[in-house]
């Protein structure tokens, strides 16, 4: 079960649309219907969205539910909340995925120490 | 002639063993040497003996005397090299019960055949196995190790690993069998880098160390800094007298290249030490307390949950969401986006929820005890955790004791991996929920805990399963100050345990 803390940035409409929290409604509208277009259109580079955990991929219902929560005042301020004090964007091949070495390199030592399995 | 001497060797190699599972300093590596210089002896001897009778051509008698003479002295050595790696579980057994290692030489033979159960392919002898174990009434330190390396070969570290820890509250020591578990937990806490539970264990003597478990705690030592840490010769010293060097040559320079700590460190607290290693807080640089709480919260559920990350994820939520500066900023917000009006609070309490839920989710399926921190995540996570423990708690506890009315019965095994399991969600609930919470849960617990124990004694004759039940619950009288329960306590810890490892045992809870 994902945690709520990673869907929130997972999943958060600031970051499906790829704007800042202080974007301008009009703005969003506009960059939602482009992005829309951009993937009907089969655009590579709006297929994916950098989010604070990794890249996630967009798709036309990510991107309109994300509009239509940004519609609400409410629900826009939860976003912003989590959006403008979220940490930095991770790219796809952050070191920080790869397992820590030493610890790679204790995995199977009590099956060699004789403890199987 | 040569008998008297050849019997005064025998004898002094079998104190040279049982003296050397009673130490961890020096004097573990001089008896190591005594019982290495009189097992070269015996061989020697043994071989001599047996060439000469074979060279007469009395090879019947030869047979017979390398039987009786070297299969004892190398029965072990022969089990952990060669027929466990075979996976003969058979063999292994038999050649357990001949090697006599002390008293009750079928407790060795049971856990050497579970060991080499895990390398089996046959697949038919796990039945053989626990049928040899289900006939050994009562049931006590050896049923419960071999049962502990029977789950492990299917697989299941973390139930090995419980079964395991549980054998500390058994009053039937077979130190020649716990040597065992405590390498197996050695090498199993060294692959999961979790070296502050090997240190724990080495100071509190758990279990008899072997060679091998001597050098990986002297490696954990020496990682952690510790001030009483081996030298490099001492470790070296190690390294030569345990199995499989080529194995462990990595990770002894890897030790040597720590350095010693001259001043005493800190210990590691026991909720660190059962958490493994991954204790480090991966802390965010300073920054306000909401970007904080977020980054931890991040951390928190992206790695594998310990009480240390999870009591830092809880204080930061509680700073973050009691912080002025994060209602200002959500007020200031909510006027500029002209949102509804009570949007501060239902925000406010919205996030605090499904933080509070998240968390409590975590800490649920990591068996992780809620923290000390007080605000609006930290004490609605303490609630949440109290009473669904305790619920749990006391419908496990009332279902585990129905059993004596419905007579419903288990093998002592299943009854003693209950109790393992309803003791440990009780530590865990009575550790999240603090000393209020452990004098509410206790009565229900002793009640039907005891009647368990007093049917376990008188009906089944499970004197050790019935004796540990007594001195966890003394134990927890005196924590909670219960007069009445202290003194049935103590009643019952006095009674005389018989067990199959040596004289009957008058015990009482420390």
């Amino acid at each position: 079960m994902t945690s709520v803390a990673i869907a929130m940035l997972e999943e958060n409409p600031f970051f499906v649309l790829g704007l800042k929290p202080d974007t301008s409604r009009i703005e969003l509208e506009r960059e939602a219907q482009k992005l829309l277009g951009m993937l009907e259109l089969g655009f590579a580079e709006a297929r994916l969205y950098s989010t604070p955990v990794g890249p996630r991929e967009r798709t036309p219902e990510l991107v309109r539910a994300a509009v239509a929560a940004l519609r609400d005042p409410y629900r826009r301020l939860v976003a912003e909340l989590w959006a403008r004090h979220a940490p930095p964007m991770r790219a796809a091949d952050d070191p920080r995925d790869d397992p820590d070495e030493e610890a790679a390199q204790l995995i199977g030592l009590r099956r060699e120490l004789g403890w199987r399995p | 002639m040569l008998a008297y001497p050849m019997i005064l060797v025998f004898v002094l190699r079998r104190y040279a063993l049982d003296a050397r599972r009673k130490h961890r300093t020096g004097a573990y590596l001089a008896w190591s040497i005594v019982s290495g210089l009189t097992t070269a002896l015996i061989v020697a001897f043994g071989l001599l003996v047996t060439a000469a009778l074979a060279y007469v051509g009395a090879w019947w008698v030869a047979l017979i005397f390398a039987g009786i003479i070297l299969v004892p002295v190398l029965g072990p050595w022969l089990i952990r090299h060669a027929l466990v790696p075979l996976g003969a579980v058979r063999t292994t057994y038999f050649l357990g019960l001949v090697s006599r290692p002390g008293k009750d030489p079928t407790a060795y033979a049971l856990v050497a055949a579970a060991w080499a159960l895990a390398n089996d392919g046959s697949g038919t002898a796990e039945a053989w196995l626990s049928r040899r174990r289900d006939v050994r009434r009562p049931l006590g330190d050896a049923e419960v190790i071999a049962t502990a390396l029977i789950v492990a070969s299917h697989g299941d570290a973390d139930t090995a690993r419980q079964l395991l820890r549980s054998i500390t509250l058994m009053v039937e020591d077979h130190p020649f069998v716990r040597e065992l578990a405590g390498e197996w937990l050695a090498c199993d806490s060294a692959e999961r880098g979790a070296w502050r539970e090997i240190a724990a264990d080495a100071a509190e003597t758990r279990y008899p160390a072997t060679p091998l478990t001597w050098l990986l705690e002297g490696i954990a030592a020496r990682r952690l800094g510790h001030v009483n840490a081996p030298s490099n010769s001492e470790l070296w010293a190690r390294w030569i007298i345990a199995p499989r060097r080529m194995k462990t040559k990595a990770l002894l320079q890897s030790a040597l290249a720590s350095t010693r700590n001259e001043e005493p460190t800190e210990p590691a607290s026991d909720a660190d030490a059962s958490h493994g290693e991954s204790t480090d807080v991966v802390t965010p640089p300073e920054r306000a307390p909401l970007p904080r709480a977020i980054a931890t919260h991040l951390a928190f559920s992206s790695n594998t949950p310990n009480a240390t990350a999870f009591g830092a994820t809880v204080s930061a939520w509680d700073a973050a969401l009691s912080d002025g500066a994060t209602h200002a900023w959500l007020a200031r917000r909510a006027l500029e986006l002209d949102a509804p009006l009570g949007a501060v609070d239902r925000a406010l309490r919205e996030i605090s929820a499904t933080v509070t839920e998240d968390l409590a989710r975590i800490a649920d399926s990591a068996q992780l005890a809620a923290p000390p921190s007080h605000g609006p995540v930290g004490d609605n996570l303490g609630r949440r955790l109290r009473h669904g423990r305790l619920d749990t708690l006391e419908a496990g506890f009332t279902r585990w004791s129905e059993r004596r009315t419905t007579g419903e019965v288990h093998p002592a095994i299943d009854e003693w991996r209950e109790f393992i399991a309803l003791k440990t969600a009780y530590t865990a609930a009575v550790t999240a929920g603090g000393l209020e919470l452990r004098r509410l849960a206790f009565p229900h617990v002793f009640s039907t805990a005891n009647n368990m124990s007093a049917w376990l004694w008188n009906a089944r004759n499970e004197y050790p399963l019935s004796h540990a039940i007594s001195k966890w619950l003394l134990s927890e009288a005196l924590a909670v100050g219960d007069t009445e329960a202290i003194e049935l306590g103590h009643r019952n810890c006095a009674l005389f345990v018989p067990t199959r490892s040596g004289v009957p045992t008058k015990t009482n809870a420390s």
